[in-house]
């Protein structure tokens, strides 16, 4: 019963979003609707606290544990806590304040400058470090080996020229041919692949609702 | 040549292949930050699909709103947010109806950040209640709510069902703006601005079934997944990457200055074009060392 019902739901709610999606009926909209706007909700909200309450239980056994780099634990708990408190007591900003009072003198620490001052900057960081990386791999890995290769290198250049305006100056046409590249032989492999993907995922989607694949319910997966 | 200056040169190229990435990082760190302080003048004209969006919302009618998606998160910022910002200008800059969602819960933030700025812009200008940008009358941000097929389904059918109350909390019934923005019937286009998949998702759930007509805007790194959609139609035109927010801002300041509203706004897409250029200049010319180096001393092995 531990499995079956799961699978039981699975069929059922699958077999029922396809049919709602080409049956236009009114009875089968109404009961659609519910279960988008309602059922899928509860089911969201329960995973927002499964989520929190996993991140918690994460960071306070490695607390006890003392494993490695457990004081950054502390950080993130805290971070969690704080910026909760705030975002849900201390409004959106000083001009819809909430019940919390969110500045202390000029210093201000309502959730959109916390936001802005700490997250944006964080996350910007953590992504421009791409670019470095980038660098060094085009100087040590991007080399013209073979056939391939090169045309790789020179597909590479053009669209690198014809993506900064300085593209232009070079040649009037290079911008257009760089979109050239990306339209046509871009497009035509990109659908192939599409195709493939869109293809997989039916045939895995058909393969979970019919039960055949059960990697979903945990223990190792397989039948 | 002599066998010694031979060997000096093969040397040379051998201790270049495998120069300190260190050095590589601090290249790139300062043809990034000079260009920041010290732009040179880039003035970017549009290519097609940024003109054909450009076109669509200038010309669509104006009882028609601009709904932007915020499907992205702080770490694209630099290269997607100048493009929310354009849009909002054209669209209130053109007396617009705008409707503003947040797919990823961070785009709250975003989404807050630009619809301020702009509204400030604006209201900085304005002499009188016609000329000012209201919330709520002029543009409305619904927030966030999940999961996505709930809000990209339900929309389609009414919003107000999706989002009870906007990100101010406000009942969005009570919102003047949205007794004529009711779904996606009342919209002239809906515009998601993503670093993922999520535009893929406004086609299969939103266009399919509600016959919406979309647009995107996404990172350039990702630019070649979505030529498939503009090709087909199914895409009004793109934005792609920080070139085509400097695309869409040059435009868009072009119109403001013919309608009169000449406020010298900063472009930021367009500010970091010069760096931008500067920086693909130096990946080019590492690649071009890289190879002249991996070419001589192959020739020499």
């Amino acid at each position: 019963m531990q499995r079956r019902l799961p699978l039981m739901l699975v069929l059922v709610t699958g077999i029922f979003g396809a049919v709602a999606f080409f049956v236009p009926h009114g009875a089968v909209r109404s009961v659609d609707e519910v279960f988008r706007n309602d059922v899928q909700r509860i089911l969201a909200a329960f995973s927002l606290v499964l989520g929190v309450g996993s991140i918690v239980q994460h960071h306070l056994t490695k607390i006890q544990r003392k494993a490695s780099f457990w004081q950054y634990s502390w950080i993130t708990l805290t971070a969690l806590v704080l910026t909760a408190i705030v975002g849900v007591f201390g409004g959106i900003d000083p001009n819809r304040p909430g019940i919390l009072p969110t500045h202390i003198g000029s210093f201000s620490f309502h959730i959109q400058t916390i936001f802005s001052n700490m997250m944006v900057p964080l996350a910007a960081t953590m992504f421009s470090l791409l670019a470095f990386f980038m660098s060094s791999a085009a100087y040590r890995a991007f080399r013209a080996r073979n056939v391939e290769a090169t045309l790789l290198l020179a597909a590479a250049f053009i669209l690198m020229l014809g993506a900064v305006p300085l593209g232009r100056a070079i040649h009037a046409e290079l911008p257009s041919f760089a979109e050239w590249i990306l339209a046509v032989p871009n497009t035509a492999s990109k659908r192939g692949i599409l195709f493939g993907v869109e293809l997989g995922i039916f045939a895995t989607s058909l393969k979970i609702v019919l039960g055949i694949e059960r990697g979903w319910l945990g223990g190792g997966g397989g039948k | 040549m002599t066998p010694q200056a031979d060997s000096a040169r093969v040397s040379f190229w051998t201790r270049l292949q495998a120069i300190d990435r260190r050095w590589i990082y601090l290249v790139l760190a300062a043809v990034v930050i000079v260009p920041l302080l010290f732009p040179f003048k880039i003035k970017p004209k549009a290519t097609t699909p940024v003109q054909k969006l450009f076109n669509y919302i200038d010309t669509m009618p104006r009882e028609k709103a601009l709904v932007i998606s915020i499907d992205y998160t702080p770490d694209t910022r630099a290269e997607l947010q100048p493009m929310v910002v354009a849009l909002l200008r054209h669209a209130f800059a053109t007396r617009r109806p705008v409707g503003v969602l947040a797919m990823a819960v961070y785009g709250l933030g975003l989404g807050e950040e630009a619809l301020s700025q702009v509204a400030a812009e604006f209201n900085a200008h304005a002499t009188n209640h016609e000329d000012s940008i209201i919330n709520g009358e002029d543009y409305v941000f619904w927030g966030w709510t999940t999961p996505p097929l709930t809000v990209m389904l339900g929309m389609g059918e009414r919003i107000t069902n999706v989002f009870p109350v906007d990100y101010y909390g406000a009942r969005t019934e009570s919102l003047p703006i949205m007794r004529d923005l009711r779904n996606y019937d009342d919209m002239g286009i809906l515009v998601t601005v993503a670093a993922s998949a999520m535009p893929r998702s406004w086609i299969v759930y939103a266009q399919v079934q509600f016959g919406v007509h979309l647009s995107c805007g996404i990172t350039a790194v990702s630019a070649a997944d979505f030529y498939p959609y503009v090709n087909s139609g199914q895409f009004t035109g793109m934005l792609a990457g920080m070139k085509g927010a400097a695309e869409y801002e040059e435009l868009v300041t072009a119109k403001m200055n013919k309608e009169g509203l000449d406020w010298g706004l900063r472009n930021r897409g367009t500010e970091a074009m010069s760096s931008q250029t500067a920086a693909h200049l130096a990946i080019m010319a590492f690649i071009i060392i890289g190879n002249i180096g991996f070419f001589a001393t192959r020739r020499r092995k």
